[in-house]
């Protein structure tokens, strides 16, 4: 127990840490300031702003501004990438409740009684409890990953090359069984990223892999061009063909009353109080995530109502829950990266693109050796949220005049910001044609029906797999039964079969599907 | 009834299509090699001449391919060229599905096309990774996982199709041109252009380029947007960001 406050006492004095700004037009004079406290201040603002405009998606928005945190240090990069990643969350769902167009795909299920709410007038009330939902899920979130941080940590040091081979696979697993849409199609785009990844010279012995003699291949396809394609260009070309002027019935009322009354507070609360455990559950599970906690927190509520037809007609409980899961997911899904190393969704994938880019390899050494870069993290996390409930209930106005910028100018905005910020990445210029090239791929991929979202994680996890399948069957001289034999990694695997035979059984696939449909009943 | 009769209809209509494409997919690298290699006329790039690659890669695909077939039949271990593993590895298996394919109905086209190319894709790589070494006693060589992983996805593509071809499903979804060209227009103009004429034009020109991709663009409003974007960008990266790049074309700048 010492511990943890002794942990987190030095994460919010990373956060706090004043740095003395002396700039020429001030002749001479200091200004005291946080760097730290102002990455977060802008990432929860830049997330917000991105959530709030509809077409471009989180992960998108964290491969864009990657380029943005080369030239800061380590901390404040990864406070201002996590700021951007819950800030989203909150940005989502203002644009659920007032316009009816979820901003995000967590907050896909808010819209349903949250702009009902709206219509009935009572936008103020809904908007308010959301943020007040987030904020409280955030904070027992930001208490959980400093709580099982460390433990998790010193199970992770026990762990050798065969138990990690293992605990991919099973995250992977979980990757897919909480997807949306085809197990089967969901696997293929793992083994596809998996591909992917080998692109470039072989960890081991050098040796160029399916790289053509083609010299900017020679280092592999780089992580933020793949994605920045796949969910930056992909997202705006699919969205042109689907007509760039959007149907926005936006709510045209002052919104008057922000405050909720004593009786929204009263039904809301156990059901903020269910989304923040199911959602700091699901999120720490590999896979989907924030989206999974926010649906699956829903159905949660409808089932358990005592009159469930109150649903869709403006339930406070239907915006108090998800909201609250998705924040509390958002945030737990930190945990497996903090103190495992493995990006449990697409986001923290790229979290890993960045710590890598910085030179941090994420795994259980990293909160050993750099115990103030973790914990920074993680007490920003908390400002970060005290800081959207304080900053986005006075500024619903301004976000609600971003939406009427309409899509024509928007998305050739973004085609140029992302081109820029891939190009800076590396100054290459191929880099920004293979974006290109992996925006049609991306474009493919949708119209197939295919999630890309597993092919980034599979891409992320591709290199750490195959090194530690190589070490793991080195170690046992080529048997492949060590990954059965050692009791840790057979649980790991059993679970991940357990889980997979369960999706494929009939009963838990129309489960599963019920979850995911609950938007478009 | 008469919805299902016009169902199947519209099906065999679209398997010729389909099997056509099958057909350019399982050539695809060569023809993209022999575009590839107009370049090198003109002293672009390196690689082989337009001529050599059509010859080489005819002679694999009509004879070089069936006689290394034989050759391996009858227990020759002699080693063969690169345009006829792809012969072998890539194209033959493609051009088979292409034939079957003309005998299925397809339920689910998004699926079948879906699982099929995905499979183009995992043998393209399985001929990528074939020259590079296997397993070499219990240790892994550089080429054993691509190659485990290519052989799942093949695998994997191919129930896909299966897929496809059993459960109903959606048909192949619309494309639009428009979107897709004039973005990737721009990207193309943005790469290019980038380190010879610098961040104020390249941005500028690519913006309205991809402005091109709707018919809703309105072009005064357009090039006020792109000024100020442009403006916006070149201040942020190179001066607020410190990320080196060129910002005026460099004719004008020496």
């Amino acid at each position: 127990m010492f511990d943890l406050f002794h942990n987190l006492g030095l994460g919010f004095g990373v956060v706090f840490q004043i740095s003395w700004w002396s700039p020429w037009w001030l002749y001479g004079l200091s200004l005291p300031i946080s760097i730290n406290i102002l990455m977060c201040l802008i990432g929860a603002l830049v997330g917000t702003l991105v959530g709030v405009l509809p077409g471009i998606g989180t992960v998108a928005t964290v491969a864009m501004l990657l380029p943005i945190t080369f030239g800061l240090p380590p901390v404040g990069a990864l406070i201002m990438l996590a700021g951007i990643y819950y800030g989203a969350q909150y940005g989502g769902s203002t644009t659920s409740i007032l316009v009816n167009i979820p901003g995000e795909a967590t907050s896909v299920v808010t819209a349903i009684d949250g702009h009902a709410m709206a219509k009935q007038g009572r936008a103020g009330p809904a908007l308010a409890i959301a943020a007040i939902g987030s904020f409280f899920a955030g904070c027992v979130a930001t208490v959980l990953i400093a709580v099982l941080g460390a433990p998790l940590t010193k199970l992770a040091l026990a762990f050798g090359p065969a138990e990690y081979f293992s605990l991919m696979v099973l995250g992977l697993i979980f990757a897919v069984v909480l997807a949306k849409g085809s197990v089967l199609k969901a696997i293929a785009m793992i083994v596809f990223g998996l591909l992917l990844s080998m692109v470039g010279s072989d960890i081991e012995t050098g040796a160029s892999r399916m790289a053509f003699n083609i010299p900017e291949l020679a280092d592999g396809l780089g992580f933020a061009t793949v994605a920045m394609g796949v969910f930056g260009f992909a997202e705006i070309i699919r969205n042109l063909d689907a007509g760039a002027e959007m149907n926005r019935d936006l709510v045209q009322q002052k919104i008057t009353g922000l405050m909720p009354t004593r009786k929204d507070l009263i039904d809301s609360a156990p059901a903020i109080l269910r989304g923040t455990v199911l959602g700091s559950i699901l999120g720490i599970l590999p896979g989907g995530g924030a989206v999974i906690a926010s649906f699956a927190s829903y159905t949660l509520e409808k089932k358990i109502a005592k009159d469930p037809s109150r649903f869709g007609r403006g339930a406070i409980e239907g915006v108090a829950a998800p909201e609250s899961a998705n924040n509390a997911a958002a945030q737990t899904s930190f945990i497996p990266l903090l103190t495992l190393g493995i990006p449990p969704n697409a986001v923290m994938a790229l979290m890993v693109g960045a710590m890598t880019i910085h030179g941090i390899v994420p795994g259980p050494q990293v909160m050993q050796k750099q115990p103030e870069l973790v914990w920074g993290m993680i007490a920003s996390m908390w400002i970060g949220n005290l800081m959207l409930i304080i900053i986005n209930l006075p500024l619903v106005g301004i976000w609600v005049r971003l939406l009427r910028v309409p899509y024509r100018l928007m998305f050739p905005s973004i085609v140029i910001f992302c081109a820029i910020g891939i190009y800076s990445v590396n100054n290459a210029p191929v880099d920004v044609v293979l974006a290109g090239v992996f925006g049609l791929v991306g474009y493919w991929l949708i119209k197939h029906d295919f999630e890309p979202a597993p092919l980034l994680l599979g891409m992320v996890l591709g290199p750490l797999m195959e090194e530690n399948l190589r070490r793991a069957l080195l170690i046992s001289r080529g048997d492949w039964t060590v990954f059965l034999t050692r009791p840790l990694s057979a649980v790991l695997l059993a679970i991940a079969a357990f889980l997979l035979v369960l999706t494929v059984l009939p009963f838990l696939r129309t489960k599963r599907d019920e979850v995911f449909t609950e938007s478009e009943s | 009834m008469a919805d299902t009769m016009g169902h199947s209809a519209a099906a065999t209509t679209r398997n010729t299509s389909v099997v056509i494409a099958f057909c350019l997919l399982a050539v695809a690298p060569q023809i993209f090699e022999f575009i590839w290699s107009i370049g090198t006329i003109f002293g672009w790039g390196v690689g082989r001449g337009p001529a050599t690659v059509v010859i080489g890669h005819a002679t694999a695909l009509v004879a070089g391919a069936p006689g290394a077939l034989l050759g391996a039949l009858s227990g020759d271990t002699k080693k063969t060229s690169s345009d006829v593993l792809l012969a072998l590895i890539y194209s033959y298996p493609l051009f088979a599905v292409a034939i079957l394919t003309i005998f299925m109905t397809i339920r689910s086209a998004q699926d079948y096309v879906g699982g099929i190319v995905l499979m183009a894709l995992a043998l393209f790589a399985l001929w990528a990774s074939s020259d590079l070494q296997g397993m070499r006693g219990f240790s892994f060589g550089a080429g054993t996982a691509p190659r485990m992983f290519g052989g799942l996805l093949v695998a994997l593509g191919a129930g896909i199709a299966l897929t496809g071809l059993l459960t109903d499903g959606p048909a192949m979804a619309h494309y639009a041109w428009r979107g897709p060209l004039f973005v990737m227009i721009s990207i193309v103009f943005f790469a290019l252009a980038i380190r010879p004429l610098g961040v104020v034009v390249t941005a500028f020109a690519s913006f309205l380029i991809s402005a091109m991709g709707t018919h809703e663009t309105r072009w005064v409003e357009a090039i006020i947007v792109g000024a100020c974007l442009t403006l916006g960008c070149a201040l942020l990266f190179p001066y607020v960001l410190g990320l080196p790049m060129p910002m005026f074309p460099r004719f004008l700048v020496q």
